[in-house]
C-alpha cells in the first residue's frame, strides 16, 4: 500500500496563500482524468479553461513537480491540486503499476540528470585542500574584523545605535560574508532591529555583542577547546559538514514527536527550522531546510505528529541539529500525547545545554500540565511561570478553556514561543 | 558588577567611561566589558528563574457534545475562506442539531462575527459556554456576552435590533412591551426598523399598539403599521376595509347568473389615508389603485361569508374587464398576506379567470402560501404552464428554499433541456438564463438531488452548472457530516 501524505503536508508545498486556495480549487475530481499514482510518482490531467488539458506529475521522492500549464507559480495549482486529491485518497489517482509513457519519459529525464549532477556539486570542490585553507585563512581575518567591529561599538558607545541606520549592521554582515563568515552574518544583519524594539533594547544588543565576541574569542582560541566544543563554535561561524559524513556517525532511532515548524527569510533564502522531541530517549532535535524565495520547503516532517525515524546529528558540544537518517512510517497518531515535563526541569536541561553551547539560544520544550495566565504565561503544577512568547494566545486559550494543557514550542530569552498543544479533549493542535 | 552596570558602561562608551569589570592584562577596556557581558548574559539564561502567575478560571463544561471531526475539519476549511458564504449554514444547522463548534476553532469564529455582525445571532448557540467563557476573556469578542438589558437601553442599533429579534421569537409579547416602553423616545428609522420585528408571531395582541401607530409622525412608521395590521383581518381595521371594499365590489345576480358588479373609490379620504392607503402610486389611474389597495388589505372573508360561497365560485364571477386585474390582485395580495391557501389555490386554479388576469410575479408570490410538499406540486404545475423560461425564472425567483420533490424535478428537467438544446440564435439569452436558474438554485435547490444534478451537469463541466453541482455537493456533505 502507498502511504499517503497528509493534506497540511500538500498545502506546506505551495509558495503562497493563494497558491493554497487555487489548489484547493483545482482539487475537483470532475477536473482530472488519467490520473494515477505509484510508489514513487503521482500523475493526472486536469481540463483547464475552455479546450486545454494540463499533464501534472509529482515525483514524490523529492518532491518535484511537473505541468505543461503556463503558470509561473511554482509548483503550479494543478501539481497542487492533483495532489490534495491523491492525499484525499479519492478515487481520482488510483494504484496503478503502469505509469503513461509522458510521465516515464519526465522521470526517466529526472533519473539521468540527477546521475550527471554530483560530479560539479560545491561540495565536490571544497573537498580540495588548498581551497579549504584558503577559506580558514579567511574565515581568521573575518573574525579578526568582527571582534574589532565588536570592541568598537562598545568603545564609541552603544546610545549611537539608536538612530543609527540599517547600513551600520548591513555593511559589517557584507564584510562577513564576503570572509566567508558565513553563520554570523545573517545574525549580524538581524541585529539592526532590535534598537528598535523600545524599552531594554540596549541590554539585549549588548548581549548579543558580547555572545558575537565570545565567539569570536573562542574561534580564535579553537585549538585549546575540547574537540566537541570546537566542532560547535565552528558550526557556529559558518564551516558546514557534508551530509555524508553526518550520516556516517551513529544515529539514533526514535518515535519522534515533531513540535512545529518556523519559517523565515532573508537574503533570498528560506530557512525552515524543524524541532523534534523524541518520546522513548527525550532527545531534542533540530532539522534545517533550505529554499529560494518562492519553492516549497521540504514538508515530510508534518508539525503535530509522530515520525518513526533514525536521526543521525551533526557533531557538536550539544547534539541538536539533525538529519533524517531513515523513517519508516510518517504520521503517527495524533491523539497520542507528546512526552512533556515541567518547567523546572526545562530551564535545568536548558541551563545544561548551554553549559555545552553558550550560543544556543533557542530549545525545543514540552511542558506537560500548564495552564494559561494572563499576560500571557503558562503556569504548571508546582505554580513555576514562564512567559509565552505569542501575539495570538486565543487558539491556545481556547482549546484549553482554561484547564490543563501540554504545551509544545522553542524556548528563548524572550520566552516560550508556541507551536504545538495536546489536550484530552481535541489531541493534537498546531498553531 | 552586574549585567546592568555594564549595559550602562557600554551605552556611554568604553572610550569615555572605564568599565568596572577586570580581565587579562594588556586586553583593551572594550573587550574587558564584552567578555564579562557574555559571562553575565549566558549565567543569567542558565539562571532563569520562573515567576508566579494565577492561572484564569477554567471554563465551564459543556452541557452538549462537539460536532464530529469531519464536520469540525470542514468547519475549518468555511473560516479559512473555502466558499466562507456557507458559513451561516453551518452555523444554523449545527445548533438546530444542539452541536457545537470544535474549541481551537472559536477565535476564529468569534473574529468572524466581530467584522461581520450578520453572523452574530448564529454564533451564540454553537459557540457553547467555551465560546461564552473565551469572548470574556477578549474584549475584541465582548458582543458575544453583553448583558441583553443593557443591550437594549444602550446597544448600537444592530445590537437592539437582534435582541428584539431574538426576543419576539421566544416571547412574542415581552417583545411588544420592550418596544413600547421605549418608543417614544426612538428616531423614526428606529421605530421602523423595530416595527418590522413585530411581523414575525404577529397577532391580534399587537393591534392597540399597531393602531396607535398609524397616527405616527413618520410616514414609513405609518405604512408599516398599516401593511401588518392588514395582515391581522380580525381587527378593527379589517372590519373598516371590509367595510370600504363592500361598498366597491358587490354581488348582483342579473340575467346570465352571478356577476361582480365594480365601482372604483371616488376619493382617497382622510380614514383610507391612515389606513395605509397611498394617496397617488404607481402608473394607471388613481381610482383603480386605490381599488386594489381597498381589496388587498380587506379580509377575505369579504367576500364569502355574505351570501354564502366559496373562493372557486368568487374568483369565477365574471366582472368589468377595465377592472379585473385590480380586483385579483387585490384578493392575491390578500392572500399572501393573511396566508390563505384557499384563496391562494382558488386563484392558482388552472385555466380560472385569475390565471388570465393575474401577473405572473403574482403567481409565484401566490405559491409561498402553501405548505412545502402541496408548493412543490403546484409550482411544478405552474412552471410547466408557463410558456418561456424569462416568466419561469420570475416565478422561481419568488418560491423560497428547499426546492424539493416535484419542484426540485423540474428545476433540473429546465436545467437540463436549456444546456442541451442551445436555441438557434440565441445562445446568449439562453447562458443568462442557465447562469440564473443556477444563481438561485444554489441557495435553494433541496440537496437530495445532488447526484442527479451532478448526472445532468456531467460533461459539460462549464462553470454555472460545475459550480452549482459543487455547492450542492458541499452542502449536501456538510448537512451529513452534521446529522
Amino acid at each position: 500500500v502507498i502511504e499517503r501524505w497528509h493534506r497540511e503536508q500538500v498545502l506546506a508545498l505551495a509558495p503562497d496563500p493563494a497558491s493554497q486556495k487555487a489548489a484547493a480549487s483545482v482539487a475537483k475530481a470532475a477536473k482530472w482524468s488519467g490520473g494515477g499514482c505509484d510508489e514513487r510518482a503521482v500523475w493526472g490531467e486536469c481540463a483547464g479553461s475552455g479546450r486545454s488539458r494540463y499533464q501534472a506529475c509529482v515525483d514524490l521522492s523529492e518532491p518535484a513537480f511537473r505541468c505543461t500549464c503556463p503558470s509561473r507559480k511554482f509548483p503550479c495549482k494543478h501539481a497542487l491540486g492533483l495532489l490534495i486529491l491523491w492525499s484525499d485518497g479519492g478515487q481520482v489517482a488510483p494504484e496503478s503499476t503502469e505509469a503513461p509513457d509522458w510521465v516515464q519519459e519526465w522521470l526517466t529525464r529526472r533519473d539521468t540528470r540527477a546521475r550527471a549532477e554530483p560530479a560539479k556539486g560545491p561540495a565536490a570542490g571544497s573537498r580540495d585542500p588548498k581551497t579549504a585553507a584558503r577559506r580558514e585563512d579567511r574565515v581568521a581575518s573575518g573574525i579578526a574584523e568582527l571582534d574589532r567591529w565588536l570592541c568598537d561599538q562598545v568603545g564609541q558607545g552603544l546610545a549611537q545605535a539608536e538612530h543609527a541606520p540599517y547600513q551600520l549592521w548591513d555593511e559589517a554582515a557584507r564584510r562577513l560574508v564576503d570572509a566567508q563568515v558565513t553563520g554570523v552574518a545573517s545574525r549580524m544583519k538581524g541585529l539592526a532591529a532590535i534598537p528598535r524594539q523600545g524599552a531594554g533594547w540596549p541590554r539585549r544588543l549588548l548581549e548579543e555583542y558580547a555572545l558575537l565576541h565570545l565567539l569570536a574569542r573562542a574561534y580564535q582560541r579553537l585549538a585549546e577547546l575540547p574537540v566537541p566544543l570546537r566542532e560547535t563554535v565552528r558550526a557556529r561561524v559558518g564551516f558546514s559538514v557534508r551530509q555524508e559524513e553526518v550520516l556516517a556517525g551513529p544515529g539514533i532511532e526514535d518515535h519522534w514527536y515533531v513540535l512545529g515548524a518556523i519559517d523565515e527569510e532573508g537574503d533570498g533564502l528560506r530557512t525552515r527550522r524543524v524541532w523534534l522531541r523524541g518520546q522513548k530517549t527525550g532527545r531534542p532535535a533540530l532539522v534545517l531546510s533550505f529554499g529560494a524565495p518562492g519553492r516549497p520547503l521540504d514538508a515530510s516532517l508534518v508539525p503535530g505528529t509522530f515520525v518513526l525515524a533514525e536521526l543521525a546529528y551533526y557533531p557538536g558540544a550539544q547534539a541538536l541539529r539533525a538529519i533524517v537518517a531513515s523513517r519508516s512510517t510518517s504520521g503517527g497518531s495524533t491523539h497520542e500525547r507528546p512526552a512533556h515535563c515541567t518547567v523546572a526541569e526545562m530551564l535545568g536541561e536548558y541551563a545544561t545545554a548551554l553549559a555545552a553551547d553558550p550560543w544556543l539560544d533557542r530549545w525545543p520544550v514540552v511542558l506537560g500540565d500548564v495552564r494559561l495566565a494572563r499576560g500571557w504565561y503558562l503556569v504548571d503544577q508546582a505554580g513555576d511561570a514562564v512567559p509565552l512568547d505569542t501575539d495570538s494566545p486565543w487558539r491556545l486559550v481556547a482549546a484549553s478553556g482554561g484547564r490543563p494543557l501540554t504545551v509544545a514550542g522553542e524556548w528563548t530569552p524572550a520566552g516560550l514561543r508556541p507551536l504545538s498543544a495536546w489536550t484530552d479533549e481535541n489531541g493534537v493542535i498546531v498553531l | 558588577v552586574s549585567l546592568a552596570e555594564e549595559v550602562a558602561t557600554a551605552l556611554v562608551g568604553t572610550q569615555r567611561r572605564a568599565p568596572a569589570a577586570v580581565g587579562p592584562a594588556g586586553e583593551e577596556p572594550a573587550a574587558r566589558l564584552l567578555g564579562h557581558a557574555a559571562m553575565l548574559t549566558v549565567a543569567a539564561r542558565a539562571g532563569w528563574s520562573p515567576g508566579t502567575a494565577e492561572p484564569i478560571a477554567p471554563a465551564p463544561q459543556e452541557a452538549s457534545q462537539v460536532v464530529g471531526a469531519r464536520a469540525g475539519r470542514r468547519l475549518a476549511e468555511i473560516l479559512r475562506g473555502e466558499r466562507i458564504r456557507m458559513l451561516p449554514e453551518w452555523l444554523v444547522a449545527a445548533d438546530r442539531r444542539g452541536r457545537l463548534v470544535p474549541p481551537p476553532l472559536l477565535p476564529e469564529l468569534l473574529e468572524r462575527g466581530r467584522s461581520d455582525r450578520s453572523l452574530r445571532p448564529l454564533i451564540a448557540g454553537p459557540a457553547g459556554r467555551r465560546g461564552m467563557w473565551l469572548a470574556m476573556q477578549n474584549p475584541d469578542w465582548a458582543y458575544l456576552v453583553i448583558d441583553a438589558a443593557d443591550v437594549w437601553e444602550t446597544g448600537p442599533r444592530s445590537a437592539r435590533l437582534t435582541h428584539l429579534q431574538r426576543l419576539r421569537s421566544t416571547h412574542p409579547g415581552a417583545a411588544g412591551e420592550t418596544l413600547a416602553a421605549t418608543w417614544q423616545t426612538e428616531t423614526a428609522q428606529d421605530r421602523a426598523a423595530f416595527l418590522g420585528v413585530l411581523e414575525d408571531g404577529l397577532s391580534l395582541a399587537d393591534e392597540p399598539f399597531l393602531d396607535a401607530a398609524l397616527d405616527d409622525r413618520a410616514k414609513d412608521v405609518r405604512q408599516l403599521a398599516a401593511d401588518l395590521l392588514a395582515r391581522l383581518p380580525s381587527s378593527a381595521y379589517g372590519r373598516r376595509m371590509a367595510e370600504r371594499a363592500r361598498a366597491c365590489v358587490r354581488l348582483l345576480t342579473c340575467g346570465g347568473g352571478p356577476a361582480l358588479f365594480v365601482e372604483p373609490p371616488a376619493a382617497c379620504d382622510a380614514g383610507m389615508r391612515r389606513d395605509g392607503i397611498p394617496p397617488s402610486q404607481g402608473v394607471g389611474s388613481l381610482r383603480a389603485s386605490w381599488l386594489r389597495e381597498l381589496i388587498a388589505r380587506a379580509p377575505l372573508t369579504t367576500w364569502t361569508e355574505e351570501p354564502r360561497t366559496t373562493p372557486e365560485q368568487v374568483a369565477g364571477y365574471p366582472l368589468d374587464d377595465d377592472y379585473a386585474a385590480g380586483v385579483h390582485t387585490g384578493w392575491a395580495r390578500a392572500a399572501v398576506r393573511q396566508g390563505d391557501v384557499a384563496w391562494a389555490r382558488a386563484l392558482l386554479d388552472h385555466g380560472g379567470l385569475s390565471r388570465r388576469v393575474l401577473p405572473v410575479e403574482m403567481c409565484g408570490d401566490l405559491l409561498s402560501v402553501f405548505p412545502e410538499r402541496d408548493r412543490a406540486r403546484r409550482a411544478a404545475a405552474l412552471l410547466g404552464d408557463l410558456p418561456d423560461d424569462q416568466d419561469r425564472l420570475t416565478v422561481l425567483a419568488r418560491i423560497p428554499a428547499p426546492w424539493s420533490h416535484e419542484l426540485g424535478e423540474t428545476v433540473l428537467a429546465l436545467l437540463a433541456s436549456a444546456i442541451r438544446e442551445p436555441a438557434p440564435g440565441a445562445t446568449g439569452q439562453r447562458r443568462w438564463i442557465v447562469s440564473q436558474l443556477c444563481r438561485l438554485a444554489a441557495d435553494r435547490l433541496s440537496t437530495d438531488v445532488v447526484a442527479r444534478l451532478e448526472a445532468v451537469a456531467g460533461d459539460d463541466a462549464s462553470w454555472p452548472l460545475a459550480e452549482l453541482a459543487a455547492t450542492l455537493r458541499f452542502r449536501h456533505e456538510m448537512l451529513e457530516e452534521l446529522s
